[in-house]
């Protein structure tokens, strides 16, 4: 019984995300500037990871100190032994 | 050991690289970036120096390659995973004959004995004390890291891009080989990014003297052979341009890791249930597997001529460990050259459920247990400030310093006889100075 339960809230919870993904998507679509307005994006400052030297610093020292890792980027190429 | 990253982000994988798409809108060029980080814990703990070259060579069609490399030096003193005690305590571990950090007495009491018999050839003991009432510290920490990660990305069509990475990463005592994968696909009229990002992961952990068995007791007799792991990984990411000013980043990564995950040098306390005072030291046991979940946000606004930097991340994993990120950033021009970027970071983490002080004498032992205060119950802030100076066309010079603070609970209510008095979670503190130089090619 409860495993049925389980199934279905996974069931649900995987439609639901589905839904949420496809409006996501589809909204995504009516948003957004027209390739003539990008010119504030086209520059190096607005890019998301515009000095990957530094980020990489912060998160290797992150990724030493602290339990969690991720999100940006991919975590790993050490042990973080100390 | 050391501890190491090497960055695989979802931007640098995919269509960022390539200079279409929501993630980059400029033609891609050909640029280097450098710098050098120094970074001190205070209190004697962790120093390092690691230089970092990350060079991007655009070629025609948009193909382009990426070469990081990186060098880490690290020395000092490391935790070991016991509490302090009213009591002087001694500790022995394993330790290499030759060129090892060992043999000093910079720190005070360690000295390197004979090795015991039923040692392997070219192993001797390490012995080193600790004061009392102090935090067990190792002195002989020491270590050097190499990477070197090799990227590659192209055009699939007019609108998805592909790439591949790979990682290598040495020190002496672990070794660590990825490679990754991803594609991006751009929809809208390129202001929107979906990412699908795969790395795979394999890692060899090879400690001084061996790996210990778990929950045996800490000497520096020979131990197991070297533990290996593996971890896969998947992202999911939406890169999206909201209008003129605001561009967004959802990740959503999911990872699975097996295998060998302990500190080989890590131990954890056994103490008297009714004085507190330690009785012999043990090491530490983790699950060996460990599922993974993150969700990221990232947020860039243009607003008058400042850039605003805002992230959020929650993580949590089958460890029971969860935590909250948030960090705010501000770039603002003091001149047509000049700007000033301040930072701020605030990081807040449940205890993993194995995670223990220390462990009591009269008790059963649970499975698993780490007294790795990484894996327990903190709060950390992170201060931090840029000065960046263009010094010619795509050229740019910079001095970012940053101060690390992390504290938990340092008087458990808890605590047993004269651990009551101890402090069981020293505050961590570190300074962190980076030189920059990035120009184009």
């Amino acid at each position: 019984m409860t495993n049925r339960f389980s199934a279905c809230l996974r069931l649900r919870a995987s439609g639901v995300a589905l839904f949420l993904a496809t409006g996501l998507i589809a909204g995504c679509d009516a948003i957004g500037p027209q390739p003539w307005d990008r010119d504030l994006m086209a520059q190096q400052r607005m890019q998301l990871n515009p000095y990957p030297v530094e980020a990489a610093a912060d998160d290797h020292i992150y990724f030493s100190k602290e339990g969690s890792s991720g999100g940006r980027a991919f975590a790993g190429g050490g042990c973080g032994c100390n | 050991m050391a501890r190491g990253k090497l960055q695989a982000t979802l931007a640098g994988l995919a269509a960022g690289l390539l200079g279409n798409g929501a993630q980059a809108a400029d033609p891609a060029v050909s640029h280097v970036d450098t710098g050098i980080l120094f970074y001190q814990e205070l209190g004697g703990r962790v120093q390092a120096i690691e230089p970092e070259l990350n060079g991007t060579l655009v070629f025609p069609d948009q193909h382009i390659l990426t070469l990081g490399i990186v060098s880490d030096t690290l020395t000092g003193a490391s935790p070991n995973g016991a509490v302090p005690s009213s009591k002087s305590q001694t500790f022995v571990t394993p330790a290499k004959p030759q060129g090892s950090s060992s043999v000093t007495s910079a720190s005070g009491g360690t000295v390197v004995l004979p090795p015991p018999s039923g040692s392997g050839p070219g192993l001797l003991v390490r012995q080193y004390k600790v004061a009392p009432g102090a935090t067990p510290l190792d002195p002989g920490f020491s270590d050097q890291r190499y990477a070197v990660n090799l990227g590659w990305a192209q055009p699939i069509d007019e609108s998805r891009t592909a790439s591949v990475s790979g990682t290598y990463s040495t020190e002496h005592d672990y070794r660590s080989i990825s490679g990754s994968a991803s594609i991006a696909q751009d929809l809208n009229s390129k202001n929107t990014t979906l990412n699908l990002a795969v790395n795979f992961e394999s890692d060899l952990s090879q400690p001084i003297g061996g790996t210990p068995t778990p929950f045996t007791q800490m000497s520096g007799q020979l131990k197991g052979p070297n533990g290996s792991r593996t971890e896969s990984d998947v992202v999911l990411g939406l890169t999206q341009i909201v209008n003129r000013y605001w561009i967004l980043q959802l990740n959503y990564q999911y990872g699975y890791s097996n295998g060998y995950q302990n500190d080989p040098y890590r131990i954890i306390s056994v103490v008297d249930p009714v004085s507190g005072n330690p009785m012999s030291y043990l090491y530490e046991n983790r699950p060996k597997t460990r599922m993974k979940q993150s969700v990221y946000l990232e947020n860039k606004i243009h607003i008058d001529d400042d850039i605003v930097d805002v992230s959020a991340r929650y993580y949590r994993d089958s460890w029971g460990l969860s935590s909250t990120t948030l960090e705010v950033s501000d770039r603002s021009a003091l001149t047509r050259d000049l700007y000033f970027e301040p930072l701020v970071r605030w990081y807040r983490q449940s205890a993993a459920s194995f995670y223990r002080d220390y462990l009591v004498a009269n008790q059963s032992l649970p499975q698993y247990a780490s007294s790795d205060t990484r894996l327990g119950s903190f709060d950390a802030f992170t201060f931090g400030a840029k000065f960046g100076l263009a010094v010619g066309e795509g050229s740019e010079i910079s001095l970012r310093g940053e101060y690390y603070v992390q504290s938990g609970n340092q008087h458990p209510s808890n605590a047993i006889g004269q651990l009551a008095h101890q402090n069981l979670f020293p505050t961590l503190s570190a300074v962190g100075l980076m030189l920059g130089y990035s120009f184009d090619l």
